[in-house]
């Protein structure tokens, strides 16, 4: 890399114009990032108040135990449901989605390629397109209220995933798996005990797309749960937000908790993140 | 095509015998089982069942009564399916290319390896990990009319802002803009992209001669086209699909004066609020044609633009 | 891609990973069981879902089960208040698993029609409630083709909301007999107190109506009506109501320079809250604005939110249209429906009836929402009556019982939230100049007539 090289006088200046440039554009996207964390801190009036105070002072606190023990936003019950409805899904996704990965990506079979190709129109289609029925369905059965028209599709797997995956499983050495053959396991020996744990990285990154993708889904938890007590954050954040339109701070103060899960978790693990998006099927 | 790239299905594999090879068909088989039947479930059945249903009068409760080809003759004479079937298609014509020039440019600009890569990175990514109705919660705030800190800003500049979500002339422009906020995802392809090129020719991304960008144009740009069919394909039938902004923004009825009533939003509000199933239906399967034709037409004239071995336009 | 060799930051080994997906699955069951309802126990469901709301609706079921020895009830709330609300519970009844009661914020007419709800007729012979202690134009909002389908247990009343201090200021006599009892005389005396400073409006008098749920009320002051429901007809673009639209228009051009846009930038002159979206204080309580129409649940409001508020403001009946004859009220009222599919169908009723009766002067006394049965003895809100004195209490009390009795049919439609969404199109169009009165009207009536029969139709 030239990055050692010495720099000259008009390359520093480049380098500082770059970095201004970049430092103004990310504060255009940190600016509401911002805003919804030190709103979070104030009271109604002073997330109004002009000239604008860009920073909360008094850091009102209080805000955070108010919400935490509000009984008309009962935001620590949600929010264990959005960890569990994430982590299910994030679980059921590596499991599920890398059995047809593996057959996409490392078995070959007649057939496989038209079954793929219907993988990928799936991928394309519309949610709404198949919702109405899978809703009237579910309803029938009586489960429309509970979280299981929101997971068992998962147990079957889900396009998107599948094809994500499905590029990492095609970077499996065929020879390390004909190898194994010959020694005798079965397939499902290969893809559990040879396979899958080649794949880890992948699959913890699978995981973390599916825990985002979950905690912010939106559409389909606001239509199936009937119950303030089970909804996820993505859900109660609308309702209380719809009700209780004017308590802005505390609105804030439950965006900024919602989403705080998902950048810590993104921090920690951004490497892995990156890489899976830099492979999002492509290549 | 990358999409159907993988070995070929049933290759020459000169010394297998015949028993293995069933054994992996098998085992194929098997292994896709789970999600053939979730296919199947979840896709191909509801599917057929959406048709059969915009072509009845369902009203949720009770039974479906055919009625034939009605509902989609109200739906020709709906004013509120036009019109967000009209806002939707500007939503996706402007904020899908938009997003793509905004997330390539930064792609390029974060394609060199500085001290504050990895911090950029983060910043560019960070939108897409907020919940979008925590993001459209804080934009509604962010742009206040008087009292938002944006339009006090712009006022102290001298300039007259607009009212953003509160004008009607300016709201589904504003919603655009709001779209254009998590690219995170976009930028960090196009980023994957650029970072497989070889670094001779990346090189040539730097933006400051002619001659560089007279590379960029002929040289990198072709060598991404296949992130860009991506982001597009994706990118427009998410956009077709807008639902959340839109209804934490304009609620059911897309204020104001409908300026942010959008496709879904019109098929949530058909379903939900008057309890129509068979109009419902009918929209999910005019959308199902619209994003099929749509997306044969991109990977039909994908041949021409979208390069995989890398070299000249 | 194909030769990245993968760094493995962190062991999971498999049997840590499937621990984890077999704790999860036992607890994916929990939340699903959650709501698993005992026999002989009252399951409630509540719109809306302030803190204050839901602890009196939670206290009165729980004080009406325990009397009538029926097991621990349960009150559920916060659901979303539209159409978050509404769905919810159609799944619930699709799903064969509804609450045994549940309120509702919008009329039960479109659902009952459809068979989500019971009848209650037969129930209401003979019990304590019967259909003669209630008022008819109220109680026409849970009744299609002569069944009943709900029950207005309490109503939010409408009418004008003025600012006494302001009237005395400019010298105008501020009692309730005074108050401008035609639409010229309202919008006369409007002028007096609007006034502009270039394009921000600093106080104003009182304002054209562009609430849609409303319009029915300021048709019916005009003689019209919007939807006639012994015939089955709409009437949105009968002359009454285009004369109306084309007063309010005039009236907004006159002394709002035509343009509600400037009047929302300058504050919140629609109603007596703070703006949702904009923040913006509601100019009435912030004793810019002389009058405005409102609903009675705005008396506990007005004292409850921190937003500082003048001190005298009283009532007055809503001013009669050039073409009508006397003075009308409207209602928002909370319905109780019992869902088809409730367990408990008849404990269902004895609450409504408890409800209706003893229940809704508990509620009165805490949220002013007007107990409508005629057997109902109201007494005037302790809040108010500290606030204001027991005599300004008793009168406004009495004068809002006044306003319950002359109530204009409304929310009586099995097609009421089209209808509602079609007004409120029309009304914007009306108001930005998209379209004229005549078309704007026109085009909302063809268009919920075609909807009510298409819903009718076998």
């Amino acid at each position: 890399m030239s990055r050692q090289r010495k720099a000259t006088p008009s390359a520093r200046i480049g380098m500082l114009t770059y970095h201004a440039l970049m430092l103004a554009i990310s504060a255009v996207f940190l600016l509401p990032f911002y805003w919804m964390t030190i709103s979070a801190f104030k009271t109604n009036a002073e997330i109004f108040s002009n000239p604008v105070t860009w920073l909360p002072d008094p850091i009102r606190w209080e805000n955070m135990t108010s919400l935490l023990t509000r009984e008309d936003f009962p935001f620590v019950q949600q929010f264990v449901n959005s960890v569990f409805y994430a982590g299910t899904v994030a679980v059921l996704v590596c499991l599920s989605c890398s059995l047809a990965a593996y057959s996409f990506g490392c078995l070959r079979w007649r057939g496989r390629n038209l079954v793929f190709g219907l993988t990928v129109c799936a991928l394309l289609m519309p949610t709404i397109v198949t919702f109405l029925p899978i809703y009237l369905a579910w309803s029938k059965i009586g489960l429309t209220g509970t979280y299981w028209p929101l997971i068992t599709p998962f147990l079957f797997g889900d396009a998107f995933f599948i094809f994500m995956l499905r590029q990492f499983f095609m970077g499996v050495p065929r020879e390390l798996l004909d190898a194994a053959r010959l020694d005798g396991a079965s397939e499902f020996r290969i893809w559990w005990q040879i396979v899958m744990p080649q794949l880890r990285t992948p699959l913890i990154i699978v995981g973390l797309f599916a825990t985002v993708y979950t905690w912010n889904e939106f559409f389909l938890p606001l239509i199936y749960l009937q119950d303030r007590e089970a909804f996820p954050l993505s859900v109660g954040l609308f309702t209380f937000q719809s009700q209780r339109a004017v308590e802005w701070s505390v609105s804030m103060m439950g965006a900024f908790l919602t989403a705080l899960p998902m950048v810590a978790l993104f921090l920690l693990t951004q490497r892995l993140f990156q890489r899976g998006l830099s492979s999002t099927g492509l290549k | 095509m990358p999409i159907t790239s993988a070995p070929p299905e049933a290759a020459v594999l000169p010394r297998r015998n015949r028993k293995a090879q069933r054994g992996e068909a098998r085992a194929g088989v098997l292994f896709a089982l789970p999600w053939i039947i979730g296919m199947t479930l979840f896709v191909a059945i509801p599917l057929v069942v959406t048709f059969y249903i915009a072509q009845t009068k369902f009203q949720i409760i009770g039974a479906p009564k055919w009625v034939g080809m009605q509902n989609y003759e109200a739906l020709w004479s709906d004013p509120a399916f036009w019109k967000s079937a009209q806002n939707t298609l500007i939503f996706a014509a402007i904020s899908v290319p938009v997003k793509l020039i905004i997330a390539l440019g930064l792609a390029l600009l974060l394609n060199r390896a500085t001290a504050l890569s990895g911090f950029y990175r983060t910043v560019f990514y960070l939108p897409f990990l907020m919940p979008a109705v925590a993001g459209s919660v804080v934009f509604m705030l962010l742009l206040t009319p008087n009292a938002g800190p944006v339009n006090i800003a712009l006022e102290a500049m001298g300039l007259n802002p607009p009212d953003w979500l509160l004008d009607p002339k300016a709201a589904l422009w504003t919603l655009i803009l709001l779209s254009l906020w998590p690219l995170g995802v976009e930028t960090l392809v196009f980023l994957g992209g650029l970072q497989n090129i070889p670094k001779d020719v990346s090189e040539a991304a730097d933006l400051d001669s002619p001659k560089r960008w007279h590379k960029l144009v002929w040289i990198t740009l072709p060598l991404i086209t296949p992130m860009v069919l991506f982001n597009l394909v994706i990118g427009i039938i998410y956009s077709f699909q807008v639902f959340t902004q839109a209804i934490v923004i304009g609620g059911t009825t897309g204020t104001p004066a409908e300026a942010t009533l959008m496709y879904m939003v019109v098929l949530y509000r058909a379903a939900f609020r008057y309890f129509n199933m068979g109009l419902a239906a009918a929209m999910a399967t005019v959308l199902f044609v619209v994003v099929l034709i749509l997306t044969l037409l991109i990977f039909k004239t994908a041949r021409s633009w979208v390069h995989y071995e890398g070299g000249e336009t | 891609m194909s030769n990245t060799t993968f760094a493995v930051p962190r062991q999971i080994s498999r049997r840590g990973f499937l621990a984890s997906s077999a704790a999860l699955g036992t607890a994916m069951v929990l939340p699903s069981g959650a709501f698993a309802q005992a026999e002989g126990q009252l399951l409630l469901w509540l719109p809306g879902g302030s803190e204050l709301f839901c602890k009196i609706h939670t206290g009165l079921l729980e004080g009406f089960s325990a009397g009538a020895s029926l097991g621990a009830a349960t009150t559920v709330c916060g659901l979303g208040q539209d159409t978050e609300f509404t769905q919810s519970l159609i799944g619930a009844i699709t799903a064969g698993n509804p609450p045994d009661i549940s309120m509702l914020w919008d009329s039960p007419v479109s659902l009952g029609a459809q068979g989500a709800f019971m009848p209650l007729d037969d129930m209401m012979k003979g019990s304590k409630i019967p259909l003669e202690t209630w008022p008819a134009g109220l109680l026409s909002s849970c009744q299609f083709k002569g069944v009943t389908y709900g029950l207005p247990i309490t109503a939010g009343v409408y009418s004008m909301w003025y600012n006494e201090e302001m009237f005395e200021a400019k010298g105008i006599p501020s009692d309730r007999g005074s108050f401008p009892k035609t639409w010229d005389e309202m919008r006369k005396m409007s002028k007096e107190f609007t006034v502009w400073d270039g394009d921000k409006l600093v106080s104003a008098g009182f304002m054209p109506n562009r609430v849609p749920e409303t319009m029915a009320i300021w048709s019916a002051l005009n003689g019209g009506m919007m939807f006639d429901e012994t015939n089955l007809k709409y009437q949105i673009d009968s002359e009454q109501n285009i004369e109306m639209m084309t007063f309010f228009l005039e009236w907004l051009d006159e002394e709002y320079k035509g343009d509600f846009n400037l009047v929302d930038r300058s504050g919140n002159f629609l109603d007596g809250y703070p703006n949702s979206t904009t923040g913006m204080g509601p100019a009435f309580r912030e004793g810019r604005q002389a009058g405005m129409q409102s609903g009675s649940w705005l008396l506990g409001d007005i004292f409850a939110d921190p937003v500082p508020s003048f001190e005298r403001w009283n009532l007055a009946a809503n001013p009669v249209g050039a073409s009508g004859s006397s003075s009308v009220s409207g209602t928002w009222p909370n319905w109780f429906v019992i869902p088809v599919g409730s367990k408990n169908p008849q404990a269902a009723f004895d609450y409504l009836s408890y409800l209706a009766i003893e229940g809704s002067v508990q509620w009165y006394q805490q949220i002013p929402d007007v107990p409508t049965n005629s057997q109902v003895q109201r007494k005037a809100p302790a809040g108010l009556v500290e606030k204001r004195g027991q005599a300004v209490a008793d009168d406004i009390t009495a004068f809002l019982g006044e306003q319950a009795a002359v109530v204009t049919p409304m929310w009586n439609s099995p097609v009421q939230s089209f209808y509602t969404d079609q007004i409120a199109r029309a009304v914007e169009k009306i108001y930005t100049k998209a379209s004229p009165v005549k078309d704007a009207l026109g085009e909302a009536q063809a268009a919920t007539q075609a909807e009510l029969e298409r819903v009718l139709a076998g």
